[in-house]
């Protein structure tokens, strides 16, 4: 049944003839997709190996001034690592969720829409930052900077390839600890800054769920360390040399992967924001960089939390070398190729995760953290422990 | 007692007033529930409705009754078509037309497509208040193909103004039943889909079994209807209690459950989605292939006399009571509407529950805000 033109049709008719900007093209997408996992190979193999490898050889580390030089260029290589993770993170998510509600996702800025974030970025950064009239200014401003920093210093600890680390600590995984719980801080006082309803709701949920699943989370943490011997996530990484931590230390797996979830305050846990039931809950009246703030630290732990579980349980960087000097630096960028691909496999989970399931509530998700996941968490601490006598006494 | 729009500051240091709505994104239109909260637990619910009040009834007595079949259509604005009925069948009556055998059919196929339409938005919603946002988009993309057939036939989607004294407005387009058909098998096999999502969801259970259980004789006390008073153990349904059109004809189940809680309400319309669609095949065996789709209507309707008719919408039972007093416009019509007295349940069902819950709660009470305030 052939439908009559209407008048209003002009409006919508694309400017250019056969040409249909929603027209799925997956072929564009995989090239997009591949050129930004390579874009951020790159990056990462600039930022960990030639870097160092450059202030090494040329004995500038010896120096104040060239280590003070080594650190202001890491840490914008760091900085630059985390934006660019944020924003291929946003655009894959959308995609990936469009992909599994049967549409497209965005497709207007770029080629098949794989622009769409820079576009949101630069949107974000000509709105007008705008704070409701009783907010403490302060507070309200420091909040996002907060969550993004905590977000954003995990990514120091976090080693790549074998010798490739920003920072390597030898209490990395108490440092992890840390810098994660510190995110709670930002989104607790930003909820409370605002003096919205909402916003204080959502600052009591948040309050109550990170610290919640802080412990069962440094416990899982706490497991791995002691099944390793070491606090360094390298030697964590070097412990994998045989077998993955997911076999021996699959319990501390399984309440890691929940807590993490939880930490990231995505489905089915996000309460604090539940746009359906809190309106955003504590990033209610937060606009422009601001909000861009909490969105990319959202997206930066969504990278990192799943790096974290490839770290301790699934062999970090370890992969077939093909008889390569594990020392070379070929060696080290194919051990961060095999690092990103199995963080990429676990954010991919994550999103599907995201994309499947209703929300909990908030008394189930106290009983989840305290009498599941702590429980459980403290057993495999206790299993972690007779398996490190059982392996150095035999 | 305080009248609703009386609310003062609370006294209580341990009570938060907070005005939810009517620009909250989880009461689906333009309620507003001034709720008093200590912590996470509801201690009060005030509902505030007639943002959406369009004054129907009274520019209803100023129209012509043919012109006043569009108006009905905007009450329950999810369900559109199925609002027409009640005011048709009560004019039908006053006036004495006889529907021909496939208007009747037709009737109800429409009805019944409406009917998942508007579960199927309900669906979606409500599963966006439990945090899922993948159903919501997959709700939306079935019913737009029921959307499509209506428009077909009828040339518009949400209000098509299609049903009119004595059968319908127009025969349905050449393909109509093939479409139709062809709908159902594809929605046959989408529903374990959405039954995986949903009901066999174990978050979804762990949300929805045992909260806001509404007892059967509240349900009755408060005047519930639909798949709320079907919920909680009253198999009350329209369509049996005082059968109209071709429903006599037809065989099908009233699902009802006990339990009363936000999961049987959920089951409960899952199960009238299935009956629906034995329903559409059953009325597409049945429909007479040619015949009339309209019966004989007087040119110039003049009504005298009073008559109230029913029927049952997806929401529940949606009555008009039309007066007549001899003119070609009514002197009065009241239209009974399920969710404006399913609402009337709000303070009984949310005290006490916790905030989460009490916008699983709405959810489940499905109201559409166009047929409360009307």
């Amino acid at each position: 049944m052939s439908r009559m033109p209407l008048p209003l049709d002009r409006h919508i008719k694309p400017k250019l003839v056969g040409y249909d900007p929603t027209r799925p093209r997956p072929g564009v997408e995989r090239l997009a997709y591949t050129l930004f996992f390579g874009s951020l190979w790159a990056l990462v193999v600039v930022a960990y190996g030639l870097v160092p490898a450059l202030f090494r050889s040329q004995g500038w580390l010896d120096g104040a001034l060239g280590f003070f030089f080594y650190a202001v260029i890491e840490a914008l290589l760091a900085f630059g690592i985390a934006a660019v993770v944020a924003l291929i993170l946003i655009v894959v998510l959308r995609k990936y969720l469009g992909k599994v509600q049967e549409r497209v996702g965005p497709m207007h800025y770029g080629p098949a829409g794989v622009l769409q974030t820079v576009f949101d970025a630069l949107k974000l950064l000509g709105k007008e930052d705008f704070a409701p009239a009783n907010v403490d200014p302060l507070i309200f401003r420091l909040a996002p900077a907060i969550t993004f920093v905590s977000a954003f210093l995990m990514l120091v600890a976090v080693p790549v390839a074998g010798g490739w680390v920003m920072a390597d600590l030898n209490v990395g995984l108490l440092f992890i600890v840390a810098a994660s719980t510190l995110g709670a801080y930002g989104v607790v006082l930003g909820g409370l800054a605002q003096g919205g309803k909402w916003g204080m709701l959502g600052a009591f949920r948040a309050g109550a769920q990170l610290v919640s699943y802080e412990v069962p989370l440094a416990l899982a943490l706490l497991a791995v360390g002691v099944y390793s011997g070491s606090l360094r996530l390298s030697d964590i990484v070097e412990h994998q040399q045989g077998l993955w931590h997911v076999v021996p230390m699959f319990i501390p797996f399984l309440v890691y992967l929940v807590a993490s979830i939880a930490e990231l305050k995505s489905t089915p846990f996000d309460l604090p924001e539940a746009e359906s039931e809190l309106i955003g809950g504590f990033n209610t009246e937060y606009s422009g960089m601001s909000f861009a703030f909490f969105f990319l630290a959202e997206f930066v732990e969504l990278f990192l939390l799943p790096a974290l579980v490839v770290v301790l349980f699934f062999g970090g960087w370890h992969g077939p070398l093909f008889g390569l000097d594990p020392a070379s630096f070929a060696a080290q960028a194919l051990q961060s190729f095999y690092f990103l691909v199995k963080t990429a496999v676990w954010v991919w989970i994550f999103m599907w995760i995201r994309a499947t399931l209703p929300r909990f509530r908030d008394d189930q998700l106290m009983d989840l953290a305290w009498k599941g996941l702590l429980p459980l968490a403290l057993f495999g601490l206790i299993l972690a422990a007779f398996l490190r006598m059982f392996v150095e006494v035999v | 007692m305080r009248g609703p729009t009386q609310i003062l500051p609370t006294d209580r240091a341990d009570e938060m007033l907070i005005n939810m709505g009517p620009q909250h994104p989880a009461t689906h239109g333009v309620l507003k529930v001034v709720i008093g909260l200590e912590g996470e637990r509801v201690t009060r619910a005030v509902p505030h409705i007639g943002f959406l009040h369009r004054n129907h009834e009274k520019i209803e007595e100023a129209r012509t009754y043919p012109q006043i079949i569009t108006y009905t259509d905007r009450m329950d604005y999810v369900s559109g078509l199925q609002n027409e009925l009640p005011f048709i069948l009560a004019v039908e009556d006053l006036l004495g037309v006889e529907v021909p055998d496939r208007a009747k059919y037709l009737r109800v196929i429409f009805f019944e497509l409406y009917r998942l339409a508007s579960h199927l938005v309900w669906l979606g919603t409500g599963m966006l208040d439990f945090g899922a946002i993948t159903p919501f988009l997959y709700t939306f993309r079935d019913r737009e193909r029921i959307l499509e057939i209506v428009e077909k036939t009828a040339g518009a989607r949400m209000l098509p103004n299609y049903f009119t004294f004595g059968g319908v407005r127009r025969d349905v387009h050449p393909d109509f039943f093939k479409d139709v058909a062809d709908f159902l098998d594809f929605f046959e096999k989408r529903l374990p889909d959405y039954y995986a999502l949903v009901l066999d969801s174990p978050v979804f259970q762990a949300r929805a079994v045992g909260v806001g259980v509404l007892p059967k004789e509240r349900a009755i006390a408060r005047g519930a209807s639909g798949p709320v008073l079907r919920a909680s153990g009253v198999a009350y349904d329209v369509r049996k209690a005082e059968p109209y059109d071709a429903y006599p004809e037809i065989e099908f189940e009233v699902p009802v459950r006990e339990e009363g809680d936000v999961y049987a309400r959920f089951w409960v319309r899952f199960k009238e989605m299935e009956e629906s669609i034995k329903i559409i095949r059953q009325a597409i065996e049945k429909t007479p292939k040619v015949g009339p789709y309209k019966g004989k209507v007087p040119a110039r309707m003049k009504v005298k006399g009073s008559r109230y008719r029913a029927v049952e919408i997806s929401r529940g039972h949606l009555g008009a009571h039309v007066v007549g007093d001899g003119t070609d416009r009514p002197y009065r019509i009241k239209h009974r509407s399920p969710s404006f007295a399913n609402l009337q349940l709000i303070p009984d069902l949310l005290v006490g529950a916790r905030f989460a819950d009490a916008i699983a709660i709405l959810s489940s009470l499905d109201p559409v805000f166009g047929e409360v305030d009307r």
